[in-house]
């Protein structure tokens, strides 16, 4: 009997074997605890956003923006540290009629396949945006643009349909406009990844060296590179692309990685804070989050029951009053999100606080304005408010923040409110189509202009189509946008942030900080979290 | 002198083929009927998730359904031929898939079938790791839960394959994943090998996708070793999955191959119960684990789909997640073609097993 049970003793043991043998010899190579950052070798880089396309034609997003950043060049370009447009494949740039801005190019620039780099291939790279516009693409930012010339080979002159354009400079280094070679990419259709890559048809701080697409990319630094990024502080990148944002977490905890950027929850971030081995590095963030008042459909709004514009207003400003946008950054978002009280956030030229002037009490709610708003505008009962919100596009804490707005409203008594949620694609559509009185929206800026932060919006309903228009504030912002004087900019953007929180249009809530998270030996990634929002792999090393 | 042949007596209700040419006759208008099953199948599976998919909505809306007008929206969706009639685009699409094209996904411009190629490999070796821990596991937790009948061995072992067959395998992994590779630190957290690895498989001339066979062709033992070692933690969560069910299966086959006559001469005649078990009872107990492991490609194409999300197991699971998230039609219809071709592939190739095994299942 008991050499049965021997017997069998034996089978389980080499069922148990059977299963180890996968780990024959293994340990965990280049994982499992170890905590010391990815040593010698690339300057490892991981992210949850994902490459739609390596063709700036045919791609508008975080994800195939940041490849782009490394292997393309603009012909302005910001320096680590700053988001101010400067030359990059550019010598000088300027205004040289109301309607004309005159570029004049570096000589003796070569791609990374030797093909020269010239003033063609800058008009063929906008010529080929405006003609392809990819419905993915960033074609719709190049809509002031009304021709581009070549008077010589290293001179682009672009005609402007609007003189004056002060953005123009922060267009020519947006997402529309990395320079491609001309003698590379069709004029009339997207490039596949693989045939930029077979091609060699970089010009930028790094070639990619190995390309599996949303896998894994390696970089090397490009030796000819004449830009104003300069030479990397590495010779090699890569980035590793992620589906979940915890496994990001692991493996930046556990060494894998050097840097994981984009993006991190609220809580993995918080934790990550508490560990000695990582360090958490912030910078300013151009996302902002907002509730949008449609103007028809509100509670008193111009086609609602009851409808009353004064009274309307004054639950709009009821809601500013009450929102304690501190506390949702706290609780719900741990710090990565800050509270924003007005419409251009932050870092911008111009930001103020119009509304933490016009509103609350220091930045805090205050029960008694809205109180007292309410009451003037003669609203005696609860109002009912139906609040929607988004549950997946806007991060996965959308849920949270949106109960904790509900509780602070209703815990003065004044509102009633009827807070719903529905997945985006019909969201997207039904928020604009006049089916939500009040909803949740969020944004992050084509170009680090605060501009982009009004011009979208307001005049005329803009994107929203939430029926706001406010003559006033629509000449504000047409005159903001094309005033070359600095100083009187600022002020027009001011007055335009204080006109908007009288009108509450919008009610801006939290401005996201670019949140990265790096190995306590590797440096460099604080340069590169500046207002421009590009990730530079070229500041990064250890 | 006699030469005794043992044959194993078969299972109840199988009965050999007493005639080659009857069976097969039979055969060959079994495998011919079963054979255009699978044509119905994929296709009302094909046109399932086109419809389906058609509600949850277009990939235009879901990536920039919040920057712009809605205008410029439905010009774009105009543009991309997604607001054209449903039946209009199902015709095309189907007229597409008869001539092998797969289109070009919408959200990473890649043609599907580079997709399927390059993914497909990944899910195959997870399978396949898969597999092998469910038959590891299965096989002789299941003989030693029949040779323990009623004992307490035998209720632990079946709690055992519930308690596997029942927790989701997302669950498992992060369990998994916690224990051995947070806490303990033996495994990697997520990957199919490190950095360095997959750069030296990117160098490799062709590489299969099937990372342990390029590590072994390429003669690269540390990424072997590498691979292996990222391979333990998933490969164990799908596995099991099916390992419950082969222990379940295996236990109860030979429970009742143990009471059959010629195990009981077998005990008379004091052959050890262990040689009775793994010599004799367990073979006849193995038939039916032929069929059911075909039966159980769907259950772990299903469950491929959580363990390679939740491992950052870059196969065609993880890849449709991914798709549908961004309401990438063509990318989702054609994994999802795949999978129901092998799926269907697979159960044919099971039919005609059983019809081989038992004539009594052919029509």
């Amino acid at each position: 009997m008991a050499l049965k049970k021997k017997a069998l003793h034996g089978v389980i043991a080499l069922a148990g074997v059977s299963a180890l043998a996968l780990t024959a010899c293994t340990g965990p190579s280049g994982g499992g605890s170890s905590s010391a950052p990815a040593a010698a070798g690339p300057i490892a880089y991981g992210t949850t956003d994902k490459v739609t396309s390596l063709d700036p034609a045919g791609s508008y997003d975080n994800g195939s923006f940041m490849v782009m950043n490394q292997i393309y060049s603009f012909l302005l370009n910001s320096k680590p540290g700053g988001a101010e447009p400067v030359p990059d494949l550019a010598e000088s740039s300027s205004f040289t009629a109301p309607s004309e801005y005159t570029v004049k190019l570096k000589s003796g620039l070569k791609w990374a396949n030797g093909h020269t780099l010239d003033s063609k291939d800058v008009k063929f790279s906008f010529d080929r945006q405006v003609a392809i516009n990819d419905p993915a693409g960033p074609a719709s930012l190049l809509t002031n643009i009304a021709s581009v010339s070549t008077p010589d080979a290293t001179t682009v002159v672009f005609k402007l349909k609007n003189a004056n354009d002060q953005t123009f400079s922060q267009i020519l280094s947006s997402p529309a406009a990395p320079i491609v070679d001309d003698e590379v990419f069709p004029a009339d259709k997207v490039l596949p990844d693989d045939e930029i890559i077979k091609a060699k048809a970089f010009y930028g701080q790094y070639t990619i060296d190995s390309y599996k697409k949303n896998e894994l990319v390696s970089f090397k630094a490009f030796g000819d590179y004449k830009g104003v990024l300069g030479k990397p502080a590495n010779d090699e990148a890569t980035i590793k692309y992620y589906a979940s944002p915890t496994n990001l977490k692991l493996d930046i905890q556990q060494g894998n990685i050097d840097v994981a950027f984009r993006s991190l929850s609220a809580t993995d971030v918080d934790d990550l804070r508490k560990d000695s081995k990582v360090k958490v590095l912030t910078g300013p963030g151009g996302e902002i989050r907002y509730i949008t008042f449609n103007f028809d459909t509100m509670p008193f709004g111009t086609k609602a029951a009851g409808a009353d514009t004064a009274k309307a207003l004054a639950v709009r400003q009821a809601v500013a009053n009450l929102v304690d946008r501190q506390a949702i950054a706290d609780q719900v978002y741990k710090g990565t999100y800050l509270p924003l009280y007005s419409n251009v956030p932050s870092g911008f030229l111009g930001a103020n606080e119009s509304f933490k002037d016009a509103y609350g009490d220091n930045g805090k709610p205050s029960l008694d304005k809205a109180k007292k708003v309410l009451a003037d505008a003669g609203i005696t009962e609860p109002v009912a408010l139906n609040l929607q919100y988004n549950p997946d596009h806007y991060g996965g804490s959308s849920g949270d923040e949106y109960a904790m707005i509900k509780e602070q409203l209703e815990k003065s008594g004044l509102f009633k409110v009827n807070l719903q949620s529905t997945e985006w694609v019909t969201y997207s559509k039904a928020s604009r189509a006049d089916e939500y009185p009040v909803f949740q929206f969020g944004w992050f800026p084509d170009f680090s202009d605060a501009d982009n932060y009004l011009t979208p919006f307001f005049p005329e309903g803009g994107f929203l189509k939430n029926h706001y228009n406010n003559p006033t504030v629509n000449d504000l912002i047409a005159k903001q946008l094309t005033e070359a004087d600095k100083t009187k900019r600022e002020a027009d953007i001011k007055d335009v942030q204080n006109a908007l929180a009288k009108d509450i249009s919008t009610l801006p809530l939290l401005q996201g900080a670019q949140v990265a998270v790096a190995g306590s030996t590797v440096n460099g990634v604080d340069k590169t979290l500046d207002a421009s929002f590009k990730f530079r792999l070229g500041t990064v090393s250890k | 002198m006699t030469t005794v042949i043992e044959v194993p007596e078969a299972e109840p209700g199988i009965v050999a083929p007493r005639s080659k040419s009857k069976a097969g006759g039979g055969l060959g208008k079994y495998i011919v009927i079963r054979f255009f099953l699978i044509i119905p199948t994929v296709f009302i599976l094909v046109t399932l998730v086109f419809f389906l998919m058609r509600v949850i909505g277009d990939p235009i809306t879901a990536a920039q359904g919040g920057r712009l007008p809605p205008d410029v929206l439905a010009q774009r969706i105009h543009d991309a031929g997604y607001d054209r009639p449903v039946l209009i685009q199902y015709f095309e699409y189907l007229g597409q898939l008869i001539t092998g094209n797969f289109g070009t996904t919408i959200t990473d411009r890649r043609p599907v079938v580079e997709v399927l190629t390059t993914f497909g490999a990944a899910t195959l070796e997870l399978s396949i790791n898969a597999l092998i821990v469910a038959l590891a596991v299965g096989i002789p937790f299941g003989l030693i839960a029949a040779q323990h009948r009623d004992k307490s061995s035998d209720a632990v072992l079946r709690f055992f394959a519930i308690l596997c067959y029942a927790t989701p395998v997302f669950f498992s992994g992060l369990l998994l994943k916690l224990t051995f590779s947070v806490w303990l630190g033996w495994f990697p957290v997520a990957g199919r090998a490190s950095t360095r690895t997959e750069l030296s498989m990117s160098s490799l001339g062709a590489p299969s996708g099937i990372y342990w066979l390029d590590a072994l062709r390429s003669g690269n033992f540390a990424a072997l070793g590498d691979v292996a070692s990222h391979a333990v933690l998933p490969a164990v969560a799908l596995g099991l999955l099916t390992a419950g069910v082969f222990l379940r299966l295996v236990r109860t086959n030979v429970i009742g191959t143990l009471g059959k006559d010629y195990i009981e001469a077998g005990r008379s005649r004091g052959v050890s119960e262990f040689r009775l078990v793994t010599k004799h009872a367990y073979k006849p107990a193995l038939i039916p684990i032929i069929t059911v492991m075909g039966l159980q490609i769907a259950l772990m194409l299903g469950g491929a789909i959580l363990t390679e999300t939740t491992f950052e197991w870059k196969g065609l699971g993880y890849q449709l997640v991914q798709y549908l998230n961004a309401r990438d039609f063509v990318a989702v219809q054609g994994i999802v073609v795949l999978l129901a071709i092998i799926v269907a592939v697979t159960n044919f190739i099971v039919d005609i097993i059983a019809a081989l095994i038992d004539p009594r299942v052919r029509y």
